[in-house]
């Protein structure tokens, strides 16, 4: 017979996972001497967990199913739990798996001893315990499942090191089937609320769709698209939406929020039916709900019925997966006419002034942003951190027909540089870019030795204005210009660093200069590095 | 509003602290739990009582019905329901109140479960708010602890 170890490896290998992001330690040592004698199953070393909870992220996202982060016990565990929670408030799925100290141990204060159940409550979809190896084939089953399911998010597996050891009393079998008796997704929306969301479609002269997270989560975007294209329906999209439609599509009005284009938020204002579709409606992107529900109609699609109803009272609500229901929609008899609407919106595009002035003195951000992105290859794939340099890219970013990565919920920054090895681990052959400044650079920066390690020939582009920028804007707007501990200054020497891990380093310091140093960054073959020096009294507003 | 839901959860370690913990992190009120085995040895069954306006509310149903662990989550109508609630007080006394509380006691249908010398020990099982009125009137006599299960519900049909 196996023993749990063993058993995870299996479970592993039947979910068809060939890749895993973590860290050794005792307590997860018998995994990892299965993993040893599976060497399809490749590990990657990362240099800190929480880098292997956002190489998985990074991972999940391109790959679209769950992907899977593995740490020891204690600290290697806690290290983990930013990654679980920024996964967690971005719905990707994830698998953690924990080592834990020997069942008999456990409560007992001993070494490297965290109680991760407890500790991960809030940020994880579900978690367990194993209490026996005879149960990792059903919980790993379980696991995915409930990952992969539903409203997607992380699960946690800890594993006490001795049931890793123990044996099954009989052969191993992966269970074909789960049941889980608390938890049946609604998949298929409900026929009334759909027939009512097609009556009010059909009512409505200024209809706006409002495209989120949840369409890129769900696999929508082309439904989406061919329902707007159909109708003739135009759309708007929340940060976590871009990709839903390319930039340049001609009903896409921009992204929302407070900072978005202005003339994506004229057109809610001024719609009188508000589709939203797989977003939250969270504070950044409708700063003020209860003014929108008083003005208009609001449709709310969502596989989650705990995020309709949270912020706003919809009109009406629709609960279900978006495949299911835009492939319904598709069908429906819906003739609307919204020429003059569609016009009205082109027209706000052309009348809306951008009062914001960059500064030319280096690199502009913006003019950075949209040259970075027309350069970059159609199916690229654009990883922005957070911060300044994330409004930048999330305002600028031309989105072609590749994959616009970020986490909008937690806003955790150092995300986007273990995110982009894991999607380039995912996708090899498409070209991929992470743009971070310099403060969540280094936050990250000892993922280098990943990149390096396993020759990952991403793009690492650095928005260098030597502050925590996205601070000291708000430390100058509310705080006179008080600025406090937000001074990086011009470390790290960006081209030593480069040259310590052998990358290239490229270097841009005026807008001259930024055409030839992209393209030459982007051309070249192995992992590279450019700087692109910002001037600080850049604002993203 | 009052909210009353009648849960039904896997028995499992760790299911009360998540039901709490949910509570606790989005700011819902608990105005009594009582969780206990049912006739199924891994089925629990809470009824937890809340207060809050109607949006929040609807969302401590949604959120019940995301957990995993939560079977069945009913919101029960006072009305169409039945709610008890058991309650054991220690009350002083004195020679000159003695015969008033035992009065009080035998009208409100408490029962005397315990004497000693200066105090008694009374349970009461009655609506909520017959227990609550009932440890309003024992108050002028000196209340030394009281217990309360916290309420339970059941739906009439």
């Amino acid at each position: 017979m196996i023993n749990g170890a063993e058993a995870m490896v299996e479970c592993l290998k039947a979910e068809g996972i060939n890749r895993i992001f973590g860290i050794p330690g005792v307590a997860i040592a018998p995994f990892y001497e299965a993993l040893y004698h599976h060497p399809e199953i490749t590990h990657v070393l990362v240099r800190q967990e929480q880098a292997a909870g956002h190489a998985a992220s990074g991972y999940a996202r391109i790959t679209r199913k769950p992907a899977v982060c593995v740490t020891s016990s204690g600290p290697g565990a806690t290290n983990l739990i930013t990654a679980l929670a920024t996964a967690y408030a971005d719905s990707i799925p994830l698998i953690a798996i924990t080592g834990q100290v020997d069942s008999q141990l456990l409560g007992h204060d001993v070494f490297q001893e965290a109680d991760m159940r407890g500790a991960t409550e809030s940020f994880v979809k579900y978690s367990y315990l194993v209490r026996n190896a005879n149960d990792i084939p059903r919980i790993f089953r379980e696991a995915f499942h409930i990952a992969s399911t539903g409203r997607t998010g992380p699960v946690l597996i800890d594993v006490p090191c001795d049931i890793q050891k123990m044996e099954l009393s009989k052969a191993f079998a992966y269970p074909e089937t789960v049941n889980i008796r608390g938890y049946k997704p609604n998949i298929i929306g409900n026929g009334q609320q759909m027939a009512k969301v097609i009556a009010a479609i059909n009512r409505a002269k200024k209809p706006l769709i409002c495209a989120g997270g949840g369409v890129i989560l769900g696999n929508g975007e082309k439904l989406v698209r061919e329902f707007c294209e159909k109708n003739q329906i135009p759309l708007v999209s929340t940060m976590m939406g871009i990709g839903t439609v390319a930039k340049a599509h001609p009903l896409y009005f921009g992204m929302l929020g407070n900072n978005g284009k202005p003339y994506a938020n004229r057109a809610v204002a001024n719609a009188d039916l508000l589709m939203i579709v797989g977003a939250r409606v969270a504070d950044r992107a409708v700063p003020r709900p209860e003014n929108l529900e008083k003005s208009l109609s609001v449709i709310h699609i969502d596989i989650d019925s705990a995020e309709i109803g949270k912020m706003l009272g919809p009109t009406i609500p629709l609960v279900g997966d978006i495949r299911h229901i835009f492939e319904a929609l598709l069908q429906a008899d819906i003739h609307i006419d919204t020429g003059k609407w569609i016009e009205e919106l082109e027209n706000f595009k052309k009348t809306t002034v951008d009062h914001r002035v960059f500064s030319d003195r280096l690199v502009n951000p913006m003019t950075l942003v949209q040259t970075l992105s027309e350069k970059m290859e159609d199916t690229a794939i654009y990883v922005a951190d957070v911060g300044q340099n994330q409004l930048w890219s999330a305002d600028n970013y031309v989105m072609k027909d590749g994959r616009f990565l970020t986490t909008g919920g937690m806003g955790t920054m150092g995300y986007s540089i273990p995110a982009a090895i894991g999607a380039k681990m995912a996708e090899p052959d498409k070209q991929v870019v992470a743009v971070c400044g310099d403060g969540a650079f280094q936050m990250s920066m000892f993922e280098l030795a990943t990149i390096a390690v396993n020759k990952v020939p991403l793009k690492i582009l650095v928005m260098r204005n030597q502050y925590l920028g996205l601070v000291r804007e708000h430390q100058e707007k509310v705080y006179q210009s008080h600025y406090s501990g937000v001074e990086l200054h011009a470390y790290p020497h960006y081209e030593d660093l480069a040259r310590a891990y052998d990358m290239a380093c490229f270097h841009a310091s005026s807008n001259e200069e930024l055409d030839g140093e992209l393209d030459r960054f982007l051309s070249s073959k192995e992992a590279a590095i450019m700087v692109c020096d910002i001037d600080s009294a850049n604002n993203t507003k | 509003m009052k909210g009353i839901f009648s849960v039904l959860v896997e028995n499992r370690s760790g299911v009360l602290s998540q039901i709490a913990g949910l509570f606790a992190r989005r700011g819902y009120n608990i105005d009594s739990l009582a969780v206990g085995e049912t006739d199924k040895h891994d089925v629990s069954s809470m009824t937890i009582v809340s207060t809050g306006d109607q949006r929040t509310i609807d969302q401590i149903e949604k959120h019940l019905n995301k957990k995993l662990d939560v079977i069945k989550v009913r919101r029960l109508d006072e009305t169409k329901s039945i709610s008890l609630e058991m309650m054991l007080i220690k009350v002083l006394y004195n020679n000159q109140n003695r015969a008033s509380l035992i009065e009080l006691c035998s009208v409100m249908g408490a029962r005397i479960v315990h004497v000693t010398a200066k105090s008694i020990v009374v349970e009461i099982h009655n609506t909520p708010d017959v227990v609550e009125e009932f440890m309003g009137l024992l108050r002028t006599y000196g209340i030394v602890e009281v217990q309360r299960t916290g309420t339970i519900s059941m739906s009439k049909g």
